[in-house]
Parts: C-alpha cells; structure tokens; sequence
C-alpha cells in the first residue's frame, strides 16, 4: 500500500497545477519487488516519492515518465525484469506493467 | 464534512476542479476511510470504438456514489459493479472488459480476447491495523508477523517490559496502560483485526468486552475450548449481543497444530488473511494428493 506521502504528494501537485507524473504498478507477473498498486510521483526536477521498486525497473519508468513530463500522453510501461542486465545478477526475475499518467496539468481538458 | 459553500475570504482558495476533487477523496479515503475504489483506464484500443481513454478516471465510494466518469452504458455499470466487489477483498488489480461489459480473468483468456479495455481498480482506504493485545510471546510473534505483512501493528500491554520500543520495534504505536480504558479510547473501524493474547483468561475477557460490539474486521482469543467458552459466557450473561459474540474467532488460529509461539502467530495470522482475503483455508492441492486424510 502506497504510503499517506506519496497521496499527498499526488493532492499537492494536482491543486498546485504542478506538472509531475504518477506512476502506478498496474500488473505484475512473477517474482517482482512491489507489487501491484506501488507508487511513485515524479516531479519535473527528477526527484522522487514513493518506490516502485528501488533498481529493478524504476529508472526505465522513471526515464518514461520524463517524457510523459515533457508532454507525452498517459501509457503503460511493461518493465521485464526476467533478463539481467550486464554485469548484474537476476535479481527480481518478473515482469511488471506500469501505468504513468501526468498530473498537475491545469491546462488540461478535464 | 462538506465544506461551506462560501469559504471565508482569508481562506486558501479551494481548487474544485475535477482532478483536484478526486485527489482529495483519494487521500482523505487513505487517512480515515471510508474507502473507496479508484478506477484508471490504462488500455482502451481506437478499435473497439469505446468512450474511453487511458488516464479516464472514475472514483465508486462504498456507498455506491461515484466521482468523474469512464465509458457508458454496459461498460459503465460493469466497472461500477466490479469496483464495488472489490471492495471487500481489499484488492488492487487491473481488470480486463469487453466493450460489452463482460470482465474476462486470466492472462491467456485475455489474450485470446484480443482487443480489451483494461482498467487499474485499486481500493483506497487507510493501512489494516493489527491491535495486540498483550505483548508476550506469542504477542511479540503476532506482532512481527503482522508488521511482515504490512499491517500497522499496535501493541497494548499493561507491564512497562512488555509494552516498550525495544521490545516491538515493528511496531507502529507501543502503549502500556490499563487495558479497559486504553481500548475504550483506542478507534475501531472495519479495518481493524484485534488479537486477543494478553497474561490471563480475565484480562481477554475484560478487553473482549470492550472491542467486540464495535464493529472490528476481526476479533480473536487465546485458549483453549473450555476456557474460552466460558469467557464467551460470561459474556453473554453480562448482556454482549449474541451476534458480536459468534463472531469472535476463538479458540484463535487455523489448525496447523501450531505449537510455538511463532507458530501459533503464523496460524493466527493465516486466519486474519483468510478472513480478509476470502480464502477457505484448505490446501491448494487437491484432497488426497499431498496430504492424506489422517494426518
């Protein structure tokens, strides 16, 4: 369960119009570090609240969030983390679906 | 807990936009419940033809009531009905639609689906809180075992060495005080499983007393059939309704033929997953496969 930082991280940012994106674990298949419903907020300087996961796949979400901050629509990021990365061991082993979505775009039609 | 229409001029606008509505619901339901079940579509193909789009967002509150929208028609009214089922289960899951409404479970069934409307279904309400009652040994174990789990753990005991930080440093809040005044003080929701496990038969009748009408997730008592039937006696003479007391879970714990204090915390702890997750308590594996019938 997402701890009460990351929802009002989430509440501060949508009444403050300030752009940051949400990222959610929306699926997960195997053995993977969060599981579904971990959050994270990422704000426009790149800094974070919440973990969905610490190394295992957070900085390719945190990469695609980004781009959601730099005006990409909402989507589904699936992380695979079954292939070890170079140098490093299989950790984790499963794969995840995140969901990012923007938040604080005032301007927004909503 | 509606605001005043017309917030005092010194007052910090308040944003009423859309968005803003719903991120306060969400972190009000997380502080102090209700809950409430936050909908995101997070797939919606162009194929389909459906009103949706990823990022939709629709809050379903207990009571039935909702906030923004998703879709129409089948679609709508299915979301709305599976968001209100998981409630009870305290889920958090992402679920597959037809445009038609109809929900399909499973990965391979999905895929065979094609093109499905995927919506992230999460209930948001506070942290389950597991009250202790009695900070022993087998206590110390519930405790442990509970916080493992991501439980807010609360311990009471009314002995300073079994009520203290370094003994439960799991735990979310330690109190040592008397028993009957700290539980009337202490707040009691459907979100709160209370284990019952402190020195003596009379000191878990007392606290009993105090939690069992108040609406708890769940309740359970140490001891053995004998014993504890007769705290539940007592109970019923002192004027307890009869059904707060036939919902009591007690002798306490699924039967693993738990010995140790860590042990018995394990099947306690089983039993309060079973109660909140819906589960039968059986083995997966069918009858006479793994186990035999005599053991």
């Amino acid at each position: 369960m997402p701890s009460d930082e990351v929802y009002a991280e989430i509440q501060s940012a949508v009444t403050a119009g300030e752009p940051a994106v949400l990222a959610t674990v929306a699926q997960t298949f195997g053995s993977t570090p969060r599981k579904t419903g971990a959050k994270m907020v990422v704000r426009r300087d790149g800094s974070f609240v919440g973990t969905i996961g610490g190394g295992c796949g957070e900085a390719e979400v945190w990469q695609e969030a980004m781009d959601v901050l730099d005006g990409g629509a909402a989507r589904v990021v699936t992380v695979d983390l079954t292939e070890p990365t170079d140098g490093e061991d299989k950790i984790c082993g499963g794969v995840m679906r995140v969901f990012l979505e923007p938040l604080g775009r005032t301007t927004a039609a909503l | 807990m509606t605001p005043p229409d017309t917030p005092p001029s010194d007052m910090p606008r308040v944003d009423e936009s859309l968005p803003a509505r719903i991120a306060q619901a969400i972190l009000t339901a997380s502080r102090d419940g209700p809950p409430l079940v936050s909908c995101s579509v997070i797939a919606a193909p162009e194929a389909l033809g459906v009103a949706a789009a990823i990022g939709d967002k629709l809050l379903v509150f207990h009571d039935g009531a909702t906030l923004g929208e998703i879709a129409s028609g089948a679609l709508a009214a299915a979301i709305r009905h599976e968001a209100l089922a998981a409630i009870p289960r305290h889920a958090v899951e992402t679920a597959a639609f037809t445009p038609a409404g109809d929900r399909i479970d499973g990965r391979r069934a999905i895929e065979a689906a094609g093109d499905v409307i995927e919506v992230l279904m999460e209930v948001v309400e506070p942290a389950a809180t597991l009250l202790v009652v009695g900070g022993g040994h087998v206590g110390r174990s519930v405790g442990e075992i509970g916080a493992l789990l991501g439980m807010s753990v609360v311990v009471l005991d009314d002995r300073e060495d079994y009520a203290n930080t370094d003994r439960f440093p799991f735990a979310d809040q330690v109190i040592c005080g008397d028993f009957a005044s700290e539980l009337d003080a202490f707040p009691i929701n459907a979100n709160t499983y209370i284990v019952l496990v402190s020195r003596g038969h009379k000191v878990d009748e007392l606290s009993l007393a105090r939690v069992v009408t108040r609406g708890p997730a769940y309740v359970g008592m140490i001891g053995s059939k004998r014993r504890t039937r007769t705290v539940l006696e007592h109970l019923a003479t002192d004027g307890i309704r009869a059904d707060a007391l036939a919902r009591v879970f007690t002798p306490i714990g699924l039967d693993i033929r738990a010995e140790t204090p860590e042990e018995i915390a394990l099947a306690v702890l089983a039993e309060i997953v079973l109660v909140r997750r819906g589960g039968s308590g059986r083995p997966l594996s069918p009858p006479g496969q793994a186990l035999s019938g005599d053991i």
